[in-house]
């Protein structure tokens, strides 16, 4: 997986998070994290999730906005 | 709030001693035919939800369902829909398959109360959720079988967990422990981001441990006792306990212990998770399909790192669809929605029947009400609208009289087609309202609007003399229509 389903961030931003195996120890899927918008996906997911050109555009990220915060805290990091 | 109260039947009785936790009751359901096994390898993605959708169609007779064949994670253990119909909610209050939903109403009413709790408080190491303890290394991806509950939800969601957290000024006090149910999004394999808002009891305790600068830990309890997920979900009072509320309403003791990190918490829960807050850390969340059937947006929300986790032999995660209605959460919170909204009109009007606010968390809610006089339903409308929940919630109001059944929609479309003037509607604009209503033109405001479908009566104009049927009811024809139904069934209820 070379870039993010949701903000098109590149490979250095994106983790693996973690390798699903069956029962035989064989690879099912793996879990991505991308720490640019903080979408978490699996490589076995529908192409209607995981593949940018397939979603649906209103649900694109761009870390770069400011999105609302909740509960502004008192320190700010 | 109590009311009414009647001692429970031999029956409720056997069956709130009976169960003690998620386990119990999943054995119980599956006795009764309300909890099937998926044992056929599905993906994580698409099928999970896919199978939670078509289960949870039925929302009288729907099963829980079991999956224990989730590719990649063998031999985990996942549940949904435990709360998903009437009937398990029945069969959890001791009553049979085909109990209406107003006499589970009535029998939640006369149950409700914290005065009278019923805890036993047992030592940690004789507590079953404590036969595993992991301190490192903390892997909620390997942990959980997790997975995307709607396709465009930001990642994946804890959505039915209980968290228990404590006042951080006051840390020792047991009512103002919380215990709520706020979306969890997994956000690395030992942190998460937890949805709260300032008027939320958990959001309240994260803004005084960040004013303050000190700590905030919670513990989050997965796969939980049957009632304490519906209590969980019940706004109640900053200084009652969820925990007496559940323990009340099964008129039998819940056992507590105390977590690693110091919170009560049910000794036979299937995981807790402990966890502390990442002071002044927020983090992107979401999008997450919620109860209106649409997504909330993506915001920067508190976060939290995992302490330590403890869970019994072979978890069972449970979890829940959410999304376009009707689904868990409506019948999850529905009837607890609608107790205290009933109990608080109560108070100033015995007139009022009943009231059902199911429908996405009572954005639409109908109230029957005996008419003292006319134009009466009015004010008793406009006083519903000024409870607390009444308040954020109550967008569409249907008000009927005391001969219709308000949870039965077949009456309730009666009262509307016949006693309903178009030019005797309310709408009363730019009201608060939750910030999650689709409809909203401004997110946090709406309109309100209520539907007098009660009976005129003088001064009103009457029009016509027409007189209303009135069809044989009461008790004895309710008895004929188990009757017809059991035979319907071949003698089996
Ligand atoms: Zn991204």
């Amino acid at each position: 997986m070379s870039t993010c389903p949701r903000c098109q961030s590149t490979e250095d931003k994106i983790r693996a998070e973690h390798k699903g195996l069956n029962a035989q120890g064989e690879l099912v899927w793996t879990i991505f994290h991308c720490n640019a918008c903080e979408f978490t996906w699996r490589d076995s997911e529908p192409a209607s999730t995981i593949d940018y050109n397939k979603r649906e555009a209103f649900f694109r990220v761009d870390p770069e906005k400011p999105y609302p915060v909740i509960m502004p805290p008192a320190q700010y990091k | 709030m109590s009311t009414d109260k009647k001692p429970l039947s031999a029956t409720a009785r056997a069956v709130g001693e009976r169960i003690g936790s998620l386990r119990d009751f999943l054995e119980f359901l599956e006795e009764n035919g309300q909890c099937i096994t998926w044992t056929d390898e599905i993906m994580p993605e698409p099928d999970v939800r896919n199978i939670a959708v078509a289960a949870g169609r039925d929302s009288m007779n729907g099963p829980a369902v079991i999956f224990n064949n989730i590719a990649g994670y063998p031999g985990k253990k996942l549940v949904l829909g435990v709360h998903g119909s009437f009937t398990n909610l029945a069969l959890l209050l001791g009553h049979p398959k085909g109990t209406t939903i107003k006499e589970l109403f009535y029998d939640i009413i006369s149950r409700w109360g914290d005065d009278k709790p019923l805890l036993d408080f047992i030592e940690p190491e004789a507590a079953p959720v404590n036969e595993n303890r992991i301190t490192d290394n903390f892997n909620l991806y390997d942990l959980l079988p997790l997975y995307r509950i709607n396709e465009y939800d930001g990642g994946f969601y804890i959505g039915k967990a209980n968290v228990v957290s404590r006042d951080p000024r006051d840390p020792d006090n047991f009512g103002k422990q919380n215990v709520g149910i706020y979306r969890i999004q997994v956000q690395a394999p030992g942190e998460f981001t937890l949805l709260s808002i300032p008027a939320h009891d958990m959001g309240r305790h994260i803004m005084a441990a960040e004013q303050e600068n000190v700590p905030l830990k919670i513990s989050v309890m997965l796969g939980n006792h049957p009632a304490m997920c519906m209590f969980a979900a019940t706004p109640v009072g900053y200084e009652e306990s969820e925990f007496a509320y559940a323990s009340q309403m099964m008129g039998s003791p819940l056992r507590l212990t105390k977590s690693g990190n110091g919170m009560d918490i049910l000794a036979d829960s299937e995981m807790i998770i402990e966890a502390e807050l990442m002071n002044g850390v927020r983090t992107l969340e979401g999008p997450f399909g919620e109860f209106p059937g649409s997504y909330s947006g993506v915001r920067k929300i508190p976060r939290f790192k995992v302490t330590a986790i403890s869970h019994r032999n072979d978890p069972i995660f449970e979890n829940i669809y959410i999304g376009r209605g009707w689904t868990e959460h409506d019948t999850l919170i529905g009837l607890n929605t609608s107790a205290p909204i009933y109990a608080q009109l109560k108070k100033d009007f015995p007139e009022v029947v009943a009231v059902n606010a199911l429908y996405q968390h009572g954005l639409t809610g109908v109230i029957s009400v005996k008419n003292r006089f006319a134009g009466f339903a009015k004010s008793v409308a406009m006083r519903a609208l000024g409870t607390p929940h009444g308040t954020m919630y109550l967008k569409n109001l249907i008000m009927v009289d005391d001969d219709v059944d308000p949870f039965d929609l077949n009456e309730v479309m009666w009262a509307l087609s016949t006693r309903t003037r178009a030019d005797d509607t309310i709408v009363i604009p730019n009201m608060p309202l939750i910030p999650i209503d689709p409809a909203a033109e401004v997110a946090g405001k709406g309109h309100r609007l209520i539907i007098d479908a009660t009976s005129f009566m003088p001064p009103d104009k009457l029009g016509s003399d027409s007189k209303i049927v009135t069809p044989p009811a009461g008790s004895e024809i309710d008895e004929i229509a188990k009757v017809i139904q059991l035979l319907q069934n071949g003698g089996q209820s």
